[in-house]
C-alpha cells in the first residue's frame, strides 16, 4: 500500500487502542509534531463517526420499510390491528 | 459474524420476525402509560437498532430473551424521553439510548447528506466493514474486488477519501474539528 494509506492503517490501529505501548507513545509524539498528522487523525475519527452516523440511517430505513410492510399489506391485517387497538 | 448471515433480504426477514413477536408488548406497554402509537414507535425501532449493534454485530451477551432485551430496552427509552414529556432526561441514563449522538451540528448533517450521495459507494463499503462488521472476504465478494487485499485497500482508500471531505469542510466550518 502507499504511504499514505499505511497511514491511515496506523491511524486506524491508533484509534482503535491497537498499538503496543511503544508504538502507541511514538504516535503520539508525531502527532505533536506534525501538525497536519494531527488533522488528519481528527478528521479520520469524525470520518468513522460519520459512517456509523451513515450506518444507523440505513438500518433504520430497513427497519422503517418493514415497519410500512407490516401495517400497509393486507397479509398483516391480523397484527396491525392488533397493535392498533390499544391506541383506540 | 456468528449464526446469522448479514444481507440484506436476512435482516429483512429478521426485523420483520422480531417486529412481529416484540412490537405488540411494546405497544401495549406505551398506551397503557399513556403514550402514542407513535411514541411506542420510535422506541422500539431504537431497540431494535440497539439489539442489532450490541447483539447481532457485537455479540455482546444479554442475559434476557430477545424479546424480554426489545421490550426492556424499548420501556427505558420511552420512561427516558417521553414518561414527564418534558426535555430533561434522568441522571442515570439508559445506556442503550441510541439517539444521543445523533443531533449533530448542521454542518455535519450536511456533509452527511453529501457523503451519502456523492460518496454513497465508499460509505456502504466502510458500512459493511465499520458497522456491519462483515468478514473482508464477505465484503469482497459482495462489492465485486478480487480479492481480501483489494478490498482491504479499497476500504483504506474510502476512508482517506471520507477523511480528506472532513478536512475540506472544517476549514468552512471553523468549529468542525474540536
Amino acid at each position: 500500500m502507499r504511504t499514505s494509506l499505511n497511514n491511515i492503517k496506523l491511524a486506524e490501529d491508533y484509534l482503535n487502542k491497537q498499538l503496543p505501548t511503544g508504538d502507541k507513545l511514538l504516535f503520539e509524539a508525531r502527532m505533536l509534531l506534525d501538525h497536519d498528522m494531527l488533522t488528519n487523525v481528527k478528521a479520520q475519527r469524525h470520518a468513522v463517526e460519520l459512517v456509523k452516523q451513515y450506518s444507523r440511517e440505513q438500518l433504520r430505513t430497513e427497519i422503517e420499510a418493514v415497519h410500512q410492510t407490516l401495517f400497509n399489506n393486507k397479509q398483516h391485517r391480523t397484527f396491525a390491528q392488533r397493535v392498533l387497538s390499544f391506541f383506540r | 459474524m456468528a449464526a446469522f448471515n448479514n444481507t440484506a433480504q436476512k435482516r429483512e426477514q429478521l426485523f420483520s420476525k422480531l417486529y412481529q413477536n416484540a412490537f405488540p408488548a411494546v405497544a401495549a406497554y406505551v398506551s397503557k402509560m399513556g403514550g402514542s402509537f407513535d411514541e411506542a414507535k420510535d422506541v422500539f425501532q431504537d431497540a431494535l437498532i440497539a439489539y442489532y449493534e450490541k447483539v447481532l454485530v457485537n455479540n455482546t451477551a444479554i442475559h434476557n430473551t430477545e424479546n424480554g432485551y426489545l421490550f426492556g430496552t424499548a420501556r427505558n427509552l420511552w420512561l427516558q424521553r417521553y414518561r414527564n414529556k418534558s426535555k430533561q432526561l434522568p441522571l442515570d441514563g439508559y445506556g442503550d439510548d441510541v439517539t444521543d449522538d445523533e443531533e449533530a451540528a448542521p454542518s455535519a448533517n450536511k456533509l452527511l447528506a453529501y457523503l451519502a450521495t456523492a460518496g454513497k459507494k465508499c460509505m456502504d463499503m466502510l458500512k459493511a466493514f465499520y458497522y456491519d462488521k462483515l468478514d473482508t472476504e464477505e465484503i469482497a465478494t459482495a462489492f465485486g474486488y478480487s480479492g481480501v487485499r483489494s478490498a482491504t485497500v479499497q476500504k483504506y482508500k474510502c476512508l482517506e477519501k471520507v477523511r480528506n471531505t472532513v478536512k475540506q469542510q472544517s476549514l468552512q466550518y471553523a468549529d468542525f474539528i474540536e
